[in-house]
């Protein structure tokens, strides 16, 4: 099944849509290779977190894919049966979400909330699912992982607990990461240190990550490649470098003119500019025109 | 991070919507059937005639054209008697639920912003409240205080007014923590004004929702205490008291306490559902 | 750039020894008060007349409770608040009422700040009427003019906003009395970077065209350096560092200030930045 050669990631003209029929993504095409990480950029409404959402089978209720292809691994996931479709995903991704403390069960301990998957999914033996757990914890930097495992979510600070999920996310080394926001309500010091981990443990295990941010500076820092969204729509689709150095899009310039910085130098508080807005949200209305001509011809 | 402009819906005449309007109609009837009784009634609910004693309701053999649902033992008739029996019904919902609302929803709300001493004295209190036994508690009281309707609102009032204070108290303390309480003071707003012009009108809806689920309380206790002859005469037409004289002819006579039951049955369930709606539509953000 | 040159202004704000501690309901044992945690540990700090000041630091620094203190949301345990001369530090809600027109403040979340069953006009009027400065429809209209939002906004519930038209209705309100002072406490950690420039320029014309006192809590250097004319950094409970924006950001002393600096991601290619 899992073909050798295979993108960790190939996403084909992804469309999702809420019951009325209004498209959250429209025609999102994007794709990610072993050991990548692609960051997925823009504004609030700009669809990036509904597509992590998307690939991982975890769209909110009445949200779902309306067309296109996403292969996992080079597997056709639309072609599976709901039940194989989990389980293939389940085997294959992880997610390091945004709130660390929702996104653990508070009257669970942390120890088998991290195991527990690997012994029910991986099919991993009690001892080896420690043992796994013993050393991403090390990895992360935490220096007391027996206490660790022994606490409730309560008991850590807001970075510890992003730790623990990044541990827990990559201990069975999966083959793609969806990182949601994952330093959003992070202070920057420890942002910069969760960043670095996300990035040692991603070249180490050839991880792909998908990154979901609105920030172009962490954008700058963590991605090879990044594609800008507006309004569910790909602005742009370049590798990271191309992205700062000579960005094609408009509204691409704008989101990085609009990023603050400590430089006094560069002139502040220039938000996107209200006619490229309207501009973008022109296109988007014609395609949806186009869109609905070819759902009903 | 949710960014997006909601635009205001109106309200819609929805299938869903059934859980709302299904109720207000049924109490519609009521209160229409309560309001004109003496236009709607066949017949005076206390004339008894002997002559037409436990006639069956229309659709059995034996029924008369002019008594619907029947009559009871004393040939008074059923659906006269219902009628009348849906005023005292009504009346005392409506006084004993907004009288308990009041005055169980103020001490809530003073518990719930004021804190500190109030809120211990309050809550001692009501827990104290709780710890009798709710109907026992009723049947004492107005034998105590004597029997009629203004006792049993009464008895309905101080009983229950802990339901209000209670979920009021918690619902306040929420809101006491919103920042719009502090920017309230921000704004030079006095304690009072900040709790009746800010956390009040976002209490309201569960006041509302509280409110409607009272009344149909208030229907049942009421019937309890007909039907232990601790309500207002027993010659007077209560559905309570025609459930309990019914209870005695249920193998010849079943109507008389089936017809006031389901009446009773359909007024509570549909008190409790509009509560729930209620709230719904009351309010603005959780639509 | 003219830092340097500014005369010393005199301060709005003297705050002299300000301690403050919370009860640690955690560790509450089962008779007997909770123990206190130390928030404030002691701040000594002027805030100049018509200068931003930013106060800078990360989660568990301190930084919201000294501006809870400065808007008196919260007393002080220990220590001098002089505002314009008065100290306020341990005035009743009585005593300070009157005050308050002149100690405005913008809440970092507007949708928990702007209550949820009242109209935009009627939470900007509110205020100005109950210190008889206007409190008509008109007069909020005006002071929704000023921050940029159209006439047919007055009627909408804060529910049918978007973020940064809300965060405008906070500078509004707080605005509309004409204050001497405003807080802004992390007042646009919520918004994307576009809304983000919008109400952070639309604060600083407004503050300097009336010659407010601002101070300006936030995490955020980057906009502290575009925004703010002095800094403050905290560091639980404690000032670590603080001077005009230019030689703090310029020539940091504190080993915190400088980790700050260096964790900012800059909107650049930077491939030594993990170092």
């Amino acid at each position: 099944m899992n073909n050798l050669h295979a993108k960790t990631l190939d996403i084909i003209n992804l469309n999702v849509t809420l019951p009325n029929g209004h498209r959250l993504l429209r025609d999102v095409s994007l794709s990610l290779e072993p050991g990548e990480v692609r960051a997925l950029v823009g504004e609030s409404g700009a669809g990036k977190s509904m597509i992590g959402k998307a690939v991982l089978g975890i769209l909110p209720t009445g949200i779902s894919i309306s067309q296109g292809e996403i292969l996992l691994e080079g597997t056709h996931l639309n072609a599976l049966t709901p039940a194989t479709r989990r389980k293939t995903i389940a085997q294959t991704s992880a997610l390091i979400p945004q709130d660390p403390l929702t996104a653990l069960n508070p009257v669970r301990k942390i120890g088998p909330q991290i195991t527990d998957p690997l012994t029910r999914i991986h099919g991993w033996t009690k001892a080896r699912a420690l043992a796994r757990t013993r050393e991403l914890l090390d990895r992360v930097h935490i220096r007391n992982p027996d206490r660790v495992l022994n606490s409730y979510p309560h008991e850590l600070s807001g970075g510890m607990r992003q730790r623990i999920l990044i541990a827990a996310a990559f201990a069975p080394s999966p083959r793609l990461i969806v990182a949601d926001e994952p330093t959003t309500a992070l202070d920057v010091t420890v942002q910069k240190e969760i960043l670095r981990l996300i990035r040692e443990l991603q070249q180490e295990t050839g991880t792909g990550v998908l990154f979901v941010t609105h920030d172009m500076g962490v954008v700058a820092k963590i991605s090879q490649k990044v594609t800008v969204l507006f309004g569910g729509r790909v602005v742009e689709d370049a590798p990271t470098r191309d992205i700062f150095e000579n960005p094609e899009h408009a509204y691409t310039r704008a989101l990085i003119a609009a990023t603050p910085t400590p430089n006094a130098s560069i002139e502040p508080f220039r938000p996107v500019p209200p006619a490229l807005i309207a501009e973008l949200h022109r296109e988007i209305q014609a395609d949806d025109d186009r869109f609905s001509k070819r759902a009903q011809p | 991070m949710v960014d997006a402009t909601y635009s205001p819906r109106p309200m819609r005449f929805k299938v869903r919507n059934l859980r709302l309007w299904l109720p207000l109609l049924w109490i519609a009837t009521l209160i229409i059937a309560a309001v004109f009784a003496p236009i709607f009634a066949p017949h005076d609910p206390l004339a008894q005639d002997l002559m037409l004693e436990r006639l069956p309701p229309f659709f059995i053999d034996g029924s008369e054209p002019g008594h619907l649902l029947g009559t009871d033992s004393l040939g008074r008739d059923v659906l006269s008697r219902m009628i009348y029996g849906a005023r005292i019904a009504l009346f005392v919902s409506v006084i004993a639920a907004f009288s308990t609302g009041i005055f169980g929803s103020t001490l809530g709300l003073i518990a719930g912003y004021y804190g500190g001493w109030w809120d211990r004295v309050i809550s001692r209190l009501v827990d104290i409240w709780m710890a009798f036994p709710p109907v026992l508690f009723a049947v004492l009281l107005v034998a105590v205080i004597g029997t009629g309707l203004t006792s049993v609102i009464f008895a309905i009032a101080l009983i229950d007014w802990t339901r209000f204070a209670r979920v009021i108290r918690a619902e306040t303390m929420v809101q006491a923590q919103m920042d719009y309480v502090d920017s309230a003071r921000i704004g030079g707003a006095r304690r009072m004004a900040t709790l009746l012009s800010e956390i009040l009108p976002n209490v309201l809806p569960s006041i509302i929702a509280l409110l409607a689920l009272e009344m149909g309380i208030a229907v049942i206790v009421e019937a309890i205490l007909s039907f232990v002859n601790l309500s207002i005469s027993s010659d007077d037409p209560t559905w309570g008291s025609m459930i309990s004289e019914g209870r005695g002819a249920i193998h010849f006579a079943w109507w008389v306490l089936l017809f006031p039951l389901i009446a009773l049955f359909l007024t509570v369930l549909s008190f409790s559902t509009l509560g729930e709606g209620l709230k719904k539509q009351f309010d603005p953000v959780l639509k | 750039m003219t830092d340097v040159m500014t005369p010393p202004q005199p301060a709005l704000f003297s705050i002299k020894g300000l301690h403050l501690s919370f009860p640690d309901r955690a560790h509450r044992p089962l008779f007997g008060a909770a123990p206190r945690i130390e928030v404030l540990k002691g701040l000594t700090l002027d805030l100049p007349e018509g200068r931003i000041t930013g106060i800078v630091g990360e989660s568990g620094s301190g930084k919201s409770t000294l501006g809870r203190v400065l808007v008196r949301l919260l007393a002080p345990d220990a220590g001098q608040v002089t505002f314009d001369g008065k100290d306020i530090g341990a005035l009743d809600e009585d005593a300070l009422r009157p005050l308050r027109r002149d100690l405005q403040m913008i809440f970092q979340d507007p949708m928990s700040s702007l209550n949820p069953r009242h109209k935009v006009w009627r939470i900007i009027a509110q205020p100005m009427k109950r210190y008889r400065r206007g409190g008509t429809r008109a007069d909020a209209l005006k002071a929704l003019e000023k921050v940029g939002l159209p006439e047919s906004f007055a009627d909408r519930y804060p529910h049918e906003l978007s973020g940064g038209q809300r965060q405008r209705v906070g500078i509004a309100r707080a605005i509309a009395l004409e204050p001497r002072f405003i807080l802004a406490d992390e007042i646009v950690s919520g918004l994307d970077v576009s809304s983000q420039a919008q109400v952070l320029s639309l604060l600083k014309t407004l503050a300097k065209d009336m010659g407010l006192t601002v101070a300006f809590i936030s995490h955020d250097l980057s906009v502290i350096r575009h925004l703010c004319d002095d800094v403050i950094v905290l560091n639980h409970g404690e000032i670590v560092d603080s001077g005009p924006v230019q030689t703090v950001f310029e020539h940091p002393k504190s080993d915190i200030t400088k980790a700050l600096l260096g964790a900012i991601p800059r909107p650049e290619i930077d491939d030594s930045w993990f170092e």
